[in-house]
């Protein structure tokens, strides 16, 4: 610390205080992190294969997008309604909260499977 | 019979007045109408009729008897005389018309009318004026050939015109037509008709300073020996002609835009047409290779005709003559002519280069049976069987070039096909990927040979909603990529709520 903080500095003590941070999260919303981690990563490689080969088969594409999509969407409300720190949903019950999510994904995937062809 | 029932009205009429009421008397007996009076006479018309008409018409069955025995054997007389014509499947020539000017042209040519008769055709000679010369009776032709040997001739006898020969050519007959120096405007017309044009100066005769016949008097070189013969073996004989044809008489000129119309005997580039006696004022109008000497023209309705410039080319005295061309040393003893005429009369009466094309079928690779439409993307096979009449009977034909085309406003696909030489001709393809009314076309037109044009419509259908193929390789990724979400949905619910 003898010199004046570079940009450097900064984003690297951006950087360490985020990853302490996060650390701290409850295991269970990390777990949720993983998976919506997961769904974009699927939904993003999809993206790149129809940009290659074109969208000839539209509808399985959107269909496979939007499972994956949809997937993350439910997953974050999930963590939304579970994090313990979020005043709003004080009085919901976990155990609510994951049975939503459960119902929403078991719909989802039904209208996605519909729409494959 | 009409006389009768006038009488027998005018007596009921009588009667009709004492009672003051219409009867009219039917064939089936008695009807009465606006009758004001006394008699009421049911009359029960329908069952009665029958069998009042069965009793009443007695005397007009006889007559009806007697007229259809006539009628009977009117018509059995009329098949007998057809049979013994040209038939689809015995294509040659029968019976064919001569008509000549001269009654001396039955001796003059006679090598050639006994080589006709000989080869089994039943030849009819006339002279030109003859009045009692029919092609036609009651609308069927007597005739299958007409050959006309009277260049002088300006008026046929009997009701035979331009126009009715040409309906004659146009019914599918053949015709040789022979002109002189001597030709009349009746001869010239019916060439013009038919796309053969004589040269209009009426003086005027082939004159060839290059290649006329060599003869022992020094002549004005209007006896002419020809050898620019066409290329076709169909129409000349598969052997070459050696000798030099000699001719005498008139040039004509094609169009050769026309393709119907064909130069069998070029004149050769030396030659022009004009009047000898005569010192040219100007350029003659036909000069040269365009002067044919010999044509042929098959018309579209595969009828075939032949004109000739020179009436003496058919004469005996052209088939024996030894022929030399001016310029070359080769003698030849006999000319070309009598195997030239032959082979050409071999052709023009359809004893060679008549095609039949029979036996068309069309079935699924695989299938034996037609069917009544195809998918798009079916596998289907062509068959067709072509025959050739060989003049007794009918030999495969065998070629390399016919081609079936699968057309619907312009051909999808074109095929050669393939022939296992014993006449069967088949193609297999795909049906192209457009739905819609098809046919399969054959159109087959080569030089010197009848046109085959064959067309046969099929409908080709698009693919039913279950005939798609059930999954899409390029969306495979797709696929998996929604079955992997499933998964890792149902995983992750798993670690979720068993972890601590």
């Amino acid at each position: 610390m003898g010199k004046s903080p570079t940009t450097k500095d900064d984003a690297q003590a951006l950087f360490h205080s985020l990853r302490s941070a996060y650390s701290a999260t409850p295991t269970n919303l990390k777990i949720i992190d993983l998976y919506v981690v997961f769904a974009v990563f699927t939904a993003l490689i999809q993206v790149v294969y129809m940009a290659v080969v074109g969208s000839f088969p539209f509808n399985s594409f959107l269909s496979g997008v939007l499972s994956c999509v949809g997937t993350a969407v439910l997953a974050v409300c999930l963590r939304i309604q579970v994090n313990k720190e979020n005043k709003e949903f004080k009085d919901l019950p976990p155990e609510r909260a994951f049975a939503d999510f459960v119902l929403c994904n078991l719909v989802l995937h039904l209208v996605i499977m519909n729409f494959l062809g | 019979m009409i006389g009768n029932k006038i009488r027998h009205d005018t007596t009921w009429n009588h009667r009709d007045d004492r009672y003051g009421c219409k009867r009219t008397r039917n064939r089936g007996g008695d009807s009465v109408h606006g009758c004001k009076v006394v008699v009421i006479r049911v009359n029960l018309q329908s069952p009665n009729t029958s069998r009042l008409r069965s009793r009443t018409l007695n005397p007009n069955q006889n007559m009806a008897k007697f007229s259809i025995a006539t009628v009977f054997i009117a018509s059995i007389s009329l098949l007998l005389a057809l049979t013994r014509s040209f038939s689809v499947e015995n294509p040659t020539d029968r019976r064919i018309l001569v008509l000549l000017d001269d009654l001396a042209l039955k001796s003059s040519h006679s090598i050639f009318f006994t080589s006709l008769q000989a080869r089994g055709f039943e030849l009819d000679f006339k002279l030109s004026d003859d009045p009692k010369i029919a092609l036609q009776r009651y609308g069927q032709h007597l005739y299958d050939g007409l050959v006309l040997f009277s260049p002088t001739t300006e008026r046929f006898g009997g009701s035979l015109d331009v126009a009715a020969i040409l309906d004659f050519v146009d019914s599918g007959k053949d015709l040789i037509v022979a002109a002189d120096a001597s030709a009349s405007d009746l001869i010239r017309n019916i060439a013009a008709e038919c796309g053969v044009d004589f040269d209009e100066d009426p003086s005027a005769v082939v004159i060839d300073h290059g290649s006329y016949a060599v003869s022992g008097t020094e002549g004005d070189h209007t006896l002419i020996a020809a050898d620019d013969f066409i290329q076709s073996d169909v129409l000349l004989g598969s052997t070459k002609i050696e000798a030099p044809v000699l001719f005498k008489g008139i040039g004509h000129s094609v169009n050769p835009a026309n393709s119907l119309v064909l130069k069998v005997l070029s004149a050769s580039p030396s030659a022009y047409s004009a009047n000898p006696k005569s010192k040219l004022s100007s350029p003659p109008s036909l000069s040269g290779s365009s002067i044919s000497l010999v044509s042929v023209v098959q018309a579209r309705n595969n009828a075939r005709v032949v004109f000739s410039g020179s009436l003496d080319l058919f004469s005996n005295k052209f088939f024996k003559s030894p022929v030399q061309k001016a310029g070359s040393s080769n003698k030849y003893a006999k000319s070309g002519n009598e195997q030239f005429v032959t082979e050409l009369s071999k052709w023009v009466f359809h004893e060679r280069g008549h095609l039949k094309a029979v036996n068309v079928r069309h079935h699924r690779v695989g299938e034996t049976d037609e069917p009544a439409i195809y998918r798009i993307n079916d596998d289907l096979q062509y068959s067709v069987e072509i025959y050739e009449w060989s003049g007794s009977s009918w030999e495969p034909y065998v070629a390399n070039d016919v081609q079936v085309q699968f057309y619907m406003m312009s051909p999808y696909v074109l095929k050669t096909m393939s022939t296992n030489k014993k006449g069967l001709y088949h193609a297999s393809f795909k049906v192209p990927d457009v739905y819609g009314v098809f046919q399969f076309k054959v159109e087959y037109q080569r030089l010197g040979y009848t046109s085959l044009s064959l067309a046969k419509q099929i409908p080709v259908r698009p693919f039913r909603h279950n005939e798609y193929e059930r999954f899409i390789p390029t969306a495979f990724p797709y696929y998996g990529a929604s079955f992997s979400t499933m998964a890792g949905f149902l995983i992750f619910s798993f670690i979720y709520l068993y972890s601590k």
